[in-house]
């Protein structure tokens, strides 16, 4: 079961490679956020009740249901609606997408090590290199945005996968989510598109040397 | 259990908080000055009373901690003082919001430099990360705007991405414990290449704090955006809890089987941190990211030494803590530039011989013993880095070494002369407190001078103790 959402999550990531629109990002930031709420009900189980109920309450809160309804937000106050048309082609960016997932596939089954849940880490790499792939790649600060909440979905997944055995990490874990997210989205919602105009990189040019 | 560390962090944030609510500027400075005598308190009790003592759990009183503890104990009153007449014209809300962040800032880093911890030194970092961010967007205008998303952005991206090795490294640990202690015991029966991931993952998160490649880039912004006293403390205390946090993993894997790996990544970081360092000294024409880029060139230097090892280790540490005296004093220096002719550019200002003595006294010295000439500390640590490097054999990376130092000498030399004698092109202002201003970051200097001259015994002995591991 828990491998069936592991792949969602997958599908998730090469959608969101692919996709133009910033709509299908919030609604695939929910779909994220869902998928790891029950991955966490099913993985985490057997960890103290008070525990598992932080770390549900935190995922079904914060993750499935603030952030994209921040990420919305953003997308009507800041009128900005799909990624730039001189980024980068949809097939491209699949390319990219499908060479990170083999990459981290290669990375997992060359490390095959008994202490780590293999497809926990290889999902998690394959996130950080989508989310650094966005990054890159896509010029509207709301891409990048959106591809550091990937980073972080990522890594929540990974701590999901040692919570077992250490509460404290994916507690950690949810620090990183509330402490960032809410600064960068808070910080994009209220100063950078009232203030700088922004919604493309090149408006970010004036700190250089 | 000893729990000074505790109370340490428990009374400066309640003295943050008094700060931060004060209503009067006099208010404000009794507090700050409250938390800069406790933290010198702090520092000579943790280098005498608390020497080894392991406090609170996760924080230990070790040699590394100490010593940048001290460091940061001598340098932050006099980015607080220099910060009163930088911030002169502004109201009390801005004022006193500013020397709350610096009170929080110089606590978190404080953290960070004792953590025995890999999981409470990654906490307090992203804590430095908020505290850090506040202060660059002190001026409110685009430009610090864009400086602060850009700093939270990367800080955020590179932090989660340490935080994606520590996990990694976590799986390794021995019943559950995140010290350094049991994860050196726990890495050595580690498969090599899970390590090396976390390594990678660790290094490129931390680079944003270490202001090394690959995320160097977000220091240089932040210290041009940030006040000219704060940046002093960012160039330099919180380039140092990277460093440490760096130096704590490093001597992680040195019990591993892949420590000789580690050791290339970080001589191949350092060399490209130094090449970026050297060309943008040369392109920039801003003095606040020149000196920025002096700090990249500098812990690539640093980085360097910990990736030759042996003696050069000794001399990276020696490096990094004599780099923050002199950067500190040239930032406190630019600060006063900066109370004269209200600016930056390096293609406009220029008399300063004239204008302001001591200052351009001061500046010309800093940027000698910044580029090591004798009796600059500097001097012994690039000395005994390169003296590695030849017994080494690496003649190669002696060669590329030299190559960049003579770009740095002349970038650096050229744009101090530049300020001090050429004609200035921009306009001027009253700066009463100039001299005496101009005069406290020489103090700076002279302690990294007297250092270079004597190499007291007892830095020795602390370097010791740090390195050997």
């Amino acid at each position: 079961m828990i491998l069936s959402l592991v792949i969602l999550y997958v599908v998730t990531l090469v959608y969101l490679s692919i996709t133009e629109r910033f709509r299908h990002y919030a609604t695939l930031m929910t779909y994220q956020g869902w998928l790891l709420l029950l991955i966490a009900l099913l993985r985490l189980h057997s960890i103290h009740w008070f525990d598992l109920l932080f770390v549900v309450t935190e995922t079904l809160i914060f993750k499935a249901i603030v952030v994209p309804m921040m990420l919305r937000r953003i997308i009507k106050h800041n009128k900005i609606n799909r990624e730039h048309p001189a980024g980068r082609s949809q097939f491209g960016s699949l390319m990219l997408s499908i060479v990170a997932l083999v990459a981290s596939a290669c990375i997992t089954y060359l490390v095959a090590d008994d202490t780590i849940n293999q497809a926990f880490f290889c999902v998690s790499l394959y996130a950080l290199l989508s989310g650094l792939i966005l990054i890159v790649t896509r010029r509207r600060l709301f891409a990048h945005l959106v591809g550091f909440l990937v980073i972080e979905n990522g890594v929540f997944l990974f701590s999901m996968a040692m919570g077992v055995e250490m509460p404290i990490l994916i507690n950690m874990a949810i620090l990183l989510d509330i402490v960032m997210s809410i600064l960068l989205l808070g910080m994009f919602l209220t100063k950078i598109g009232d203030r700088i105009k922004v919604d493309d990189t090149e408006s970010l040019t004036s700190v250089k040397d | 259990m000893d729990l000074t560390m505790l109370y340490y962090i428990l009374v400066a944030v309640v003295l943050a908080a008094c700060t931060g609510l004060a209503r009067s500027r006099r208010a404000v400075v009794g507090f700050a000055s409250v938390f800069f005598v406790m933290q010198a308190v702090f520092a000579v009790w943790s280098v005498t009373a608390g020497a080894g003592v392991q406090s609170a759990q996760f924080f230990t009183f070790d040699a590394t901690g100490t010593l940048f503890m001290v460091l940061m104990a001598i340098v932050s009153p006099f980015a607080f003082v220099h910060s009163f007449d930088y911030l002169r014209d502004n109201n009390i809300p801005e004022f006193r919001l500013y020397n709350m962040l610096m009170v929080l800032l110089c606590t978190a880093v404080a953290a960070v430099y004792f953590s025995n911890n890999i999981a409470v030194t990654w906490i307090f970092l992203e804590a430095t990360t908020i505290c850090a961010a506040g202060i660059i967007y002190h001026r409110r205008s685009p430009e610090t705007l864009e400086a602060t998303w850009k700093y939270i952005f990367v800080c955020s991206t590179g932090i989660a991405m340490a935080y994606l090795g520590v996990l990694t490294l976590s799986s390794a640990a021995i019943e559950g414990s995140l010290s350094y202690e049991s994860l050196c015991e726990a890495v050595k029966q580690c498969n090599p290449l899970y390590v090396k991931i976390a390594f990678l993952l660790i290094l490129a998160g931390y680079s944003c704090k270490m202001e090394i490649f690959p995320l160097y880039t977000i220091g240089v912004d932040a210290n041009f955006a940030a006040p000219a006293p704060a940046a002093s403390l960012i160039s330099t205390v919180l380039v140092n809890a990277g460093f440490v946090a760096v130096l704590r993993i490093y001597r992680l894997m040195a019990s591993s089987a892949v420590f000789e790996w580690v050791q290339n990544v970080l001589i191949l970081a350092g060399i490209v941190s130094l090449v970026i360092g050297a060309l943008f000294l040369r392109r920039t024409n801003n003095y606040k990211r020149f000196l920025s880029y002096s700090t990249v060139e500098n812990m690539g230097i640093a980085a360097i030494g910990l990736g030759v090892g042996g003696v050069a280790a000794w001399a990276a540490v020696l490096h990094v803590a004599a780099h923050t005296l002199i950067k500190s004093s040239m930032f406190l220096q630019i600060g006063v530039v900066r109370s004269i002719y209200d600016g930056y550019r390096i293609n406009r200002l220029g008399d300063y011989m004239q204008l302001n003595r001591v200052g351009a006294a001061g500046l010309i010295l800093g940027a000698l013993a910044l580029l090591a000439f004798p009796p600059s500390p500097l001097f012994v640590s690039e000395l005994m880095i390169l003296r590695e490097m030849m017994a080494e054999g690496q003649w190669w990376l002696i060669a590329v070494i030299f190559l960049l130092l003579c770009i740095v000498i002349y970038s650096i030399f050229s744009r101090v002369i530049k300020l001090c004698y050429h004609p200035n092109q921009s306009s001027t202002r009253p700066a009463p407190h100039a001299t005496g201003l101009s005069w406290s970051a020489i103090v700076l200097l002279g302690g990294a001078l007297v250092i270079g001259l004597t190499l007291p015994e007892w830095l020795k002995v602390w370097i010791d103790q740090i390195v050997n591991f």
